[in-house]
């Protein structure tokens, strides 16, 4: 199962973003500042948006989703009820997971985003897809929330994840970490090798690097673990 | 200062609250009450019960800065330097002085470079410094941000940041996910289910939520 980047330029405006890798089964962490083109890649990869030139090449990939950073985009349901059993998914589990149980008969544009980012969220995580693309999915939630859906996107084995983000407190484990920079997405390879090369890192993990400690991977936990173990 | 009292409003239940004058944060989960509580204390909604006095006045009777969660949503001007001058024109202030304050706002700010530009094409931290710029104009004794912050990256973050220490603004109340900026701030109210669990520095504050998920890294390892 592998998404392969063949020298692609997607365009959208006057923005230009060249691309090429292999994307392969696991989760892969796609980092840049707002503006850099993060959400330009993600409608690529999810076919919403044709190249100029290059190509996107599939193997293996049956079963795709989009989570957009405005959930409120493309929830579809009146209902929260409604919404869950759009995705071809049984509520009341889906509502609980999203810390929404009893609530499945409100309006689904009532919810605060940070509601509607946990219903929409739990929706797709209720799947399984091949191919999961998720741009800011963490925007909007406090950090206990952050902190329970990066454990869940973290355990993802199945198919290929792919997170596209600028946040910089809560993070899941990961298996690859690409950086675009200057309009160009490139990988830093597999972690925890990527860290150190990472050139725009969370002040937590730059503040565990300068201090010395080289976490296995990039959660708070990992972090943290790393940081104490070098203050002894 | 800010003294609440006898609090009763949707989801809060604040008997007694006193916050002092500067950079206040305001943490806890989604839902905990934040939004409720800021939209109080910046007088866009009215206590169904209680009373909250800003150095003795309601807040209607203040000079409120407000920047919401999605700032590009507040903006409703085209060109940067009819939204900065928006709250000032809304007044009645004569034009020179418009045009003199908003020059000075957006120095302060930087974003002097901006100022000619069309609203829409900006990044998302342009947006959220214009929509600072706007909220900055007509000096507000009481800033209130609504988790600003949750769309912006670190950089962006950061020059929000600087420019609220840099600013001249009593009360400034600050709701965030971003746990390392809270640490910075000169007092933390932490919120769940409408209550305000604790109220202190952020030593005193993060030491009671030592081992949570609103613990931030400069405080783990003990």
């Amino acid at each position: 199962m592998r998404v392969i980047l063949d020298d692609v330029i997607v365009r959208r405006g006057s923005f230009q973003l060249t691309a090429s890798g292999t994307f392969s089964k696991g989760v892969h962490l796609v980092t840049g500042p707002v503006g850099s083109g993060k959400s330009t890649l993600a409608l690529a990869l999810a076919g919403a948006l044709r190249p100029v030139t290059g190509q996107i090449v599939e193997d293996g990939i049956g079963s795709r989703t989009l989570a957009l950073p405005f959930p409120e985009y493309h929830v579809t349901g009146e209902t929260l009820e409604r919404e869950v059993a759009s995705w071809g998914l049984v509520p009341a589990p889906v509502l609980e997971a999203a810390g929404l149980s009893g609530r499945g008969g409100e309006d689904v544009l009532r919810c605060s985003q940070g509601e509607l980012k946990r219903l929409v969220l739990s929706c797709i995580l209720a799947r399984e897809w091949d191919l999961l693309i998720l741009d800011e999915p963490c925007s909007s939630l406090d950090c206990a929330w952050k902190e329970a859906f990066a454990r869940k996107l973290g355990e993802r084995r199945k198919g290929i994840t792919i997170l596209l983000t600028h946040e910089d407190e809560v993070l899941p484990r990961v298996d690859e970490i690409w950086e675009i920079q200057a309009g160009r997405l490139a990988s830093l390879g597999r972690v925890p090798e990527a860290i150190p090369r990472w050139s725009r890192p969370p002040r937590y993990i730059r503040a565990a690097l300068d201090a010395g400690a080289l976490p296995e991977n990039i959660t708070r936990k990992d972090v943290r673990d790393a940081v104490c173990r070098t203050r002894g | 200062m800010i003294t609440i009292t006898g609090l009763f409003h949707r989801v809060l239940e604040i008997p007694d609250l006193l916050i002092p004058a500067g950079r206040v944060a305001v943490i806890g989960p989604n839902g905990g009450g934040k939004t409720t509580l800021l939209r109080l204390l910046a007088g866009i909604d009215l206590p169904v019960k209680g009373e909250i006095l800003i150095d003795g006045v309601p807040p209607r009777s203040r000079e409120v800065g407000w920047v919401g969660e999605q700032p590009e949503r507040e903006i409703i001007f085209h060109r940067v330097s009819d939204e900065i001058a928006s709250p000032l024109r809304f007044r009645n202030d004569p034009c020179p002085l418009v045009d003199e304050r908003v020059k000075a706002v957006a120095g302060e700010l930087g974003i002097g470079g901006l100022l000619g530009r069309e609203t829409r094409g900006l990044s998302a931290g342009e947006k959220a410094k214009v929509a600072l710029g706007a909220a900055l104009a007509a000096r507000p004794d009481i800033l209130v941000l609504d988790e600003t912050d949750s769309n912006l990256d670190q950089e962006s973050a950061g020059a929000v940041e600087g420019i609220i220490r840099r600013i001249s603004c009593p009360h400034v109340l600050q709701a965030t996910q971003r746990m390392e900026l809270a640490a910075r701030s000169d007092h933390i109210l932490f919120l769940e289910r409408g209550r305000v669990l604790h109220s202190g520095s952020p030593s005193a504050v993060f030491t009671a939520l030592s081992g949570t998920p609103f613990s931030p890294p400069s405080m783990w390892c003990g």
